[in-house]
């Protein structure tokens, strides 16, 4: 049964990556950069460099691998499985930041110092709205969860909640209005002294970890593997790819405000309609 | 199901585990740059929290990564903001009263662990089938809830005095006001530009930049 | 056996730590010698809870309140340390010699 499982979230997590690529408006040449030569900076942080792209992309993984994928089956059935996937966001900010650092060169670390201040903001909404979503199911157990939702979706029973997340998702894959690490602006950021297998990888990882928030998305405000008639596994992969499709939706036509203005907007309109958002949460739980 | 307290591979890894956390904490001092400092200071804390799973406290465990990933990054934001070299993969040895420190260090360790040799603690490990994640809930919001809340009100209180502390108004003017840096030598000049002088950043400061 | 090492690298933790903490100049490595020292703590509340205690819940909560402790360490020490940069324009133990006499 282990053996499926991680099956089932390699071959989602490739087949999500692909779908995830096509998505995409401007995405680069994955396959023929894969095979270009490598552009060296000077004096870089040659563990970090060279290993952020596989970090960012593990950690996609370790997200999904908590994702139940049939009613009270998933690999990493942990009675904190949301705490997991939150550490998990927690080391992505680290992991970009790194990639940023790594090069030693000013733009990329222009992109993860900007970025770096963005996104620990994001991480409180994420925190209180994944909690909000813990409460009904009275555990913070991703299986419990989804068993909570059994009469009504999340999505229903707590409005806020998914476009909150969608922000989330945003950051976490360095889309559109979120994407500050890796902003045309500054020249693609964090991989603008990258090429070659690394900044494939790099591109790569950012359409497994699509895959990831969504599928996570999926199960925590539109019940997961549930639904009528289809098995389990199928329901949670329409409902992911049709998170993924908004999410990259979004990320094509939504502007990019200036980094001050959304860090105004992130600490005085998201973070105050988290706490509402708990708050009418738990008193309607109780 | 074998008890995980005397299974002899879980004390490898432990053990394992425990150096590893031990070996990062040293180099929190060693490396040259703050970010190396502050990330290998977060893998120090995560073997920690690893060693937390291992030893069935899953909620401890992983909320020490959560938690310890989240402060780094907010030490390397601070540290950038602060620091006379942020990128810093320059030598950085800064230091004072080192032998002392180095006493000290040793001190504690030597007497700390003295004390654990001696001492014959009891052995009496969490049952394998305890539920320790909804026992600390309980307990949380249950006999502790004064505790519980005390730290929540502490935590409250920190964020009121954090904001007041770095706010840079106050009652007596703006805090910078008359702000001076020190000088690079003991007593001597403010380094830095005075306030009198004009022109931009590289009239004093011709450090060959980037390239 | 086990909670003897895992009591060995708390102290050796806490040794590293108080190390830190008294010898380096700068403020923020100052406050990586203390999370270091808290780290120790936690390492030895997590041993205790685990291997002597039967699994009490006070022992997770104790883990719980140390971790709180680092969270209130590191707000005020970084609302302190701006405090002292907005007058001393430095992030150094030495600028905040007036405070000697």
């Amino acid at each position: 049964m282990t053996g499926l499982l991680v099956l089932a979230v390699l071959a989602t997590l490739l087949a999500g990556a692909c779908f995830a690529v096509l998505l995409d408006r401007a995405q680069p040449a994955l396959v023929a950069e894969f095979f270009r030569a490598r552009v060296e900076t000077e004096a870089p942080d040659r563990l970090n460099r060279d290993l952020a792209p596989a970090w960012y992309l593990a950690l996609a993984a370790i997200g999904l691998s908590v994702v139940p994928f049939a009613p009270g089956l998933a690999l990493i059935d942990s009675p904190a499985g949301i705490v997991i996937w939150g550490s998990c966001e927690a080391l992505i900010v680290v992991t970009i930041f790194l990639h940023g650092w790594a090069p030693n060169a000013p733009f990329p670390l222009i992109g993860a110092y900007r970025y770096a201040a963005l996104a620990l903001p994001v991480m409180l909404p994420s925190m209180f709205v994944l909690i909000a979503a813990a409460l009904p199911a009275e555990s913070l157990s991703l299986v419990a969860i989804v068993d909570s939702q059994r009469e009504i979706w999340n999505v229903i029973r707590q409005p806020l909640g998914l476009p909150l997340f969608l922000v989330v998702a945003l950051a976490l894959t360095l889309r559109g209005p979120m994407d500050y690490a890796d902003g045309a602006d500054i020249a693609t950021g964090t991989s603008a002294e990258e090429s070659g297998a690394a900044r494939a990888t790099w591109y790569l990882a950012r359409a497994a970890m699509l895959v990831s928030v969504s599928a996570l998305a999926a199960t925590v405000f539109l019940g997961g593997p549930l639904g009528p008639l289809l098995p389990g596994p199928v329901w949670l992969w329409l409902k992911t790819a049709a998170l993924m499709a908004l999410t990259a939706w979004l990320g094509n036509h939504v502007a990019r405000p200036p980094p001050g203005r959304m860090l105004t907007l992130l600490w005085i309109l998201l973070l105050p309609l988290s706490f509402l958002h708990l708050a009418i949460s738990g008193v309607l739980a109780l | 199901m074998t008890d995980p307290v005397t299974d002899p591979v879980t004390d490898l890894v432990l053990l394992l585990l425990t150096a590893f956390a031990v070996w990062t904490g040293w180099r929190v001092f060693r490396v040259d740059s703050m970010v190396r400092a502050s990330f290998s200071l977060m893998l120090s804390f995560m073997a920690v929290g690893a060693i937390g799973l291992l030893l069935s406290a899953p909620y401890i465990g992983i909320a020490t990564v959560f938690m310890m990933a989240v402060e780094m990054m907010v030490m390397a934001i601070f540290m950038v903001m602060f620091m006379m070299n942020p990128a810093g993969l320059n030598p950085m040895m800064m230091v004072h009263q080192h032998g002392v420190s180095i006493a000290a260090g040793l001190a504690a360790f030597l007497g700390l662990g003295t004390a654990i040799l001696l001492s014959a603690p009891p052995s009496d490990p969490v049952p394998p089938q305890a539920r320790v994640v909804a026992q600390l809930g309980h307990e949380l919001l249950g006999p502790s809830m004064l505790i519980f809340e005390t730290a929540g009100v502490t935590l409250l209180a920190t964020m009121v005095g954090a904001v007041i502390l770095s706010s840079r108004q106050g009652r007596h003017g703006a805090a910078d006001e008359g702000s001076r840096p020190p000088g690079l030598t003991a007593g001597g000049a403010p380094a830095g530009r005075t306030p009198g002088e004009e022109g931009g950043p590289g009239h004093h400061h011709h450090h060959g930049g980037h390239g | 056996m086990t909670l003897t090492i895992v009591l060995l690298g708390a102290a050796a933790l806490i040794g590293l730590g108080l190390y830190g903490a008294l010898s380096q100049q700068s403020f923020v490595m100052l406050m990586m010698g203390l999370e270091l020292m808290l780290n120790g703590a936690l390492l030895a509340t997590i041993g205790f809870w685990a291997l002597a205690l039967g699994g009490m819940p006070e022992g997770q909560l104790l883990a719980i309140i140390v971790m709180a402790v680092m969270a209130v360490e590191m707000a005020i020490g970084f609302a302190l340390i701006v405090a002292v940069y907005r007058k001393r324009q430095a992030d150094m133990t030495e600028s905040l010699g007036t405070l000697k006499h």
